[in-house]
């Protein structure tokens, strides 16, 4: 292989692709599109609606309602406003306690009155606490945090049913959850005759602070106090650093395919043909790529560290990791780039190119539609496995691997190993494939054919 | 499927060697064999004395039948990256040589795709001849080039073999072929059938040719004996001899059927000697034979 013509291939690439409109777009809009969630959700929870919220309570057991419109505007009070600025920052919860209805029939029609008023916008909502809602259920420990009611899910007598109109998420249910079951408590508490004045934060719920693990530094043989976790670092950066991963790969990867394709359609690749082989040809091109994602990477890894030192979270990340990052990150955009190659060379139109593309970006698409799953069970078999898949490696062994607990030490060098050794054989098979298929013209090659290609040359 | 079976040529240093054919006869093939295109299942190609294809292809100028240009790219640009590409150097100067040899100085900093078809072409020849190579391929050099820029292209070629380059061309232009090419090669459903100078190839066909213009000649040569095919050539009509007939004899017939104001004895043309191996009469031959 002729070292100046796969850099002179290379560098004609890198120049073309840097220049387009559609490079520096993706370059702004990716990570504007997937950051721009998080900013402009940030953005709005720091701008909620003030109007008060009217919510009507009908009591079935007569004694609970007013311990709940108590705990509720004790908690109202206490979150109401700014402790600095003294602005208001959340909503007030007025409660209108409604007398229950004396049969069922009645009862219907003063639900069915309710809900029009909460459908005209008059009340936020209603809720309706059961009448035995204040005999303790035998306690259960489902995952339900948000149940209203109690365990006893088969009797809404035993609960509270809350009523509302309200779509999405919603926050006013996960903020009343709280002072509802306090207060619920407190009337089951007075029932028994315990006096609740005497005996301040009885229902009080119980804090569970996250912490690290507490570790000897071992130069100094100094223990260090664990440090508080949080959901940035457990759950944000290792998703981030995943997601970044996948959108520097896609973004180096998918130009290949249209590149080869217009260079074939166009009738370019002939006349290169007549001055280098294909294999350099092909070389060429994925150097040309790999030099696209590196300037995306440096660019997204520049803009990364101003603003994890902007939000005052540098730290979170280990900095080990950054090696692990560009090695996975150059395997993976060689291993899809000669893919491409491949395909792009089995096109003969730009068309036939758009058709194949989502097959190239599957092994970028799938370990992103497996994120949630591999955040929750990191290192479980799913995980573990999927991680060790060499396709889909880079982005799912760099996610365990930036996750706090870490994967066992062995894991990402078998994964570096496998996926190197595939990044091999995929540029080996492609530069097969590339050759017979890059002169040909017509109808796209079957699967079958391309594998006959890869094997057979 | 054979594109090119059995085919064996040596092409002399510093030469014009045209290759002639009807379309998919394998004059193509055989240029990405020479090239390193495509890889012969049997024989070898030599370039150079002894050197193989693959590591010959920086000497070699190459303009492929089907050719395009990156059309973002300026001119200048383009035609430095594939100098680079062949030469592994700087090719600034050369560029900007041939650029203005060929009246496109002007247009040097210009994107390709603002150029005229005829502009893109000269761009594309030069593309092939920088840095200068030792053997220059040309498929179909003239195809769509207009009577200025043919002669632009065609000076340039014959410029390239003074200075001692040899060179490969293909073409269907009859005219061009014989004008042109020191030497030429007629393939035919892969194989050849022709190849040597015009003159040897004529040698074979001997004399057998008569050129004749005469009062109402079309009529006045259509009952000739000894005659085997007529060609209408408009003011002319030209003539082929059955084998072992006397040109003498077919001038004195003529004679006494008309006034004939010029008679030439000649060899049969190139364009002859093609419609002669791959003409419908000659396709309806080997019809009848098979």
């Amino acid at each position: 292989m002729r070292v100046h013509k796969v850099f002179t291939i290379a560098k004609r690439d890198y120049i073309s692709t840097v220049r387009t409109k559609a490079f520096v777009f993706g370059l702004v809009v990716a990570p504007v599109l997937f950051g721009g969630g998080s900013i402009a959700m940030s953005f709005l929870k720091g701008k909620p609606d003030l109007k008060d919220r009217h919510i009507a309570i009908i009591d079935h057991t007569g004694v609970a309602a007013e311990p709940v419109v108590s705990a509720v505007r004790e908690k109202n009070e206490q979150e109401l406003l700014d402790k600095k600025t003294h602005q208001q920052i959340e909503p007030r919860y007025v409660f209108e306690v409604i007398a229950p209805a004396g049969d069922p029939a009645s009862s219907k029609d003063q639900l069915l009155a309710l809900s029009g008023r909460v459908r005209n916008k008059q009340l936020a909502a209603f809720i309706e606490i059961g009448k035995d809602a204040l005999r303790p259920p035998k306690p259960t420990f489902d995952s339900d945090d948000f149940d209203l009611g109690t365990s006893n899910k088969t009797d809404p007598n035993t609960g509270v049913s809350y009523y509302t109109n309200a779509g999405g998420i919603d926050e006013m249910r996960n903020w009343l959850y709280g002072p509802i079951s306090d207060g619920v408590r407190l009337a089951r508490l007075a029932r028994l005759g315990i006096d609740i004045q005497r005996n301040p934060g009885l229902t009080a719920s119980v804090r569970i602070d996250g912490l690290s693990l507490v570790e000897r530094d071992e130069k100094t043989g100094e223990v260090h106090e664990a440090r508080k976790r949080s959901e940035l670092e457990g759950f944000f950066v290792p998703f981030a650093v995943a997601m970044i991963l996948a959108m520097i790969v896609m973004v180096g990867s998918a130009p290949m395919l249209q590149s080869v394709t217009q260079d074939k359609s166009q009738r370019i690749v002939e006349t290169l043909l007549g001055a280098a082989t294909p294999f350099e040809l092909m070389s060429g091109k994925v150097l040309g790529s790999v030099g696209v994602a590196v300037t995306s990477s440096l660019l997204y890894v520049i803009a990364g560290t101003v603003a994890v030192n902007a939000l005052g979270v540098a730290g979170l990340l280990p900095l080990t990791i950054i090696p692990w990052f560009y090695v996975y990150l150059l395997t993976d955009v060689i291993m899809l780039c000669a893919f491409a190659a491949a395909l792009g060379a089995c096109c003969s139109t730009p068309q036939d190119a758009q058709n194949l593309a989502i097959v190239l970006l599957m092994p970028c698409l799938i370990p992103m539609f497996t994120l949630v799953t591999v955040l929750r069970q990191p290192n479980g078999m799913l995980s573990t496995i999927m991680s060790l898949v060499p396709p889909f490696t880079p982005i799912l062994m760099l996610l365990r691997q930036a996750m706090p607990n870490g994967v066992p030490a062995w894991q990402p060098w078998v994964g570096l190993v496998d996926v190197m050794a595939f990044a091999v054989g995929t540029v080996w098979a492609a530069s097969r494939i590339f050759r017979v298929a890059i002169l040909m013209q017509g109808k796209p090659p079957k699967l079958a054919e391309m594998v006959r290609w890869a094997i057979k040359g | 499927m054979t594109a090119v079976d059995d085919l064996s040529l040596a092409v002399p240093q510093g030469s014009i060697y045209g290759f002639i054919g009807p379309n998919g006869s394998g004059k193509t093939t055989t240029m990405r064999l020479i090239v390193n295109i495509f890889y012969p299942d049997r024989g070898e190609i030599r370039l150079f004395g002894d050197g193989r294809p693959e590591t010959s292809t920086d000497l070699i100028g190459y303009l492929p039948e089907e050719r395009g240009l990156y059309q973002k790219m300026t001119v200048e640009a383009l035609l430095e990256f594939y100098g680079e590409l062949r030469s592994g150097h700087n090719v600034t100067t050369e560029v900007a040589s041939w650029l203005e040899r060929l009246g496109l100085a002007s247009r040097a900093s210009d994107k390709v795709e603002t150029l005229s078809k005829g502009m893109t072409q000269k761009v594309q020849f030069i593309a092939t001849v920088i840095p200068e190579p030792k053997l220059l391929i040309l498929d179909e050099p003239f195809s769509g080039l207009d009577p200025v820029s043919a002669e632009a292209i065609r000076a340039a070629i014959l410029d390239l073999r003074r200075r001692g380059v040899t060179v490969i061309l293909s073409t269907h232009d009859m005219y061009l072929a014989e004008s042109l090419c020191d030497y030429i090669l007629m393939i035919f459903r892969g194989r050849k059938v022709l190849d040597g100078t015009l003159s040897s190839i004529q040698e074979q066909y001997g004399d057998d040719t008569i050129r004749v213009t005469a009062d109402g000649s079309f009529a006045a040569v259509q009952q000739l004996l000894g005659v085997e095919q007529i060609r209408d050539l408009g003011q002319v009509q030209e003539l082929r001899l059955t084998r072992g007939a006397d040109p003498q004899e077919v001038l004195r017939a003529l004679v006494a059927q008309a006034r004939v104001t010029s008679f030439s004895l000649m060899k049969p043309s190139l364009h002859d000697i093609f419609m002669r191996i791959a003409g419908p009469a000659a396709e309806e031959a080997n019809h009848a034979s098979a």
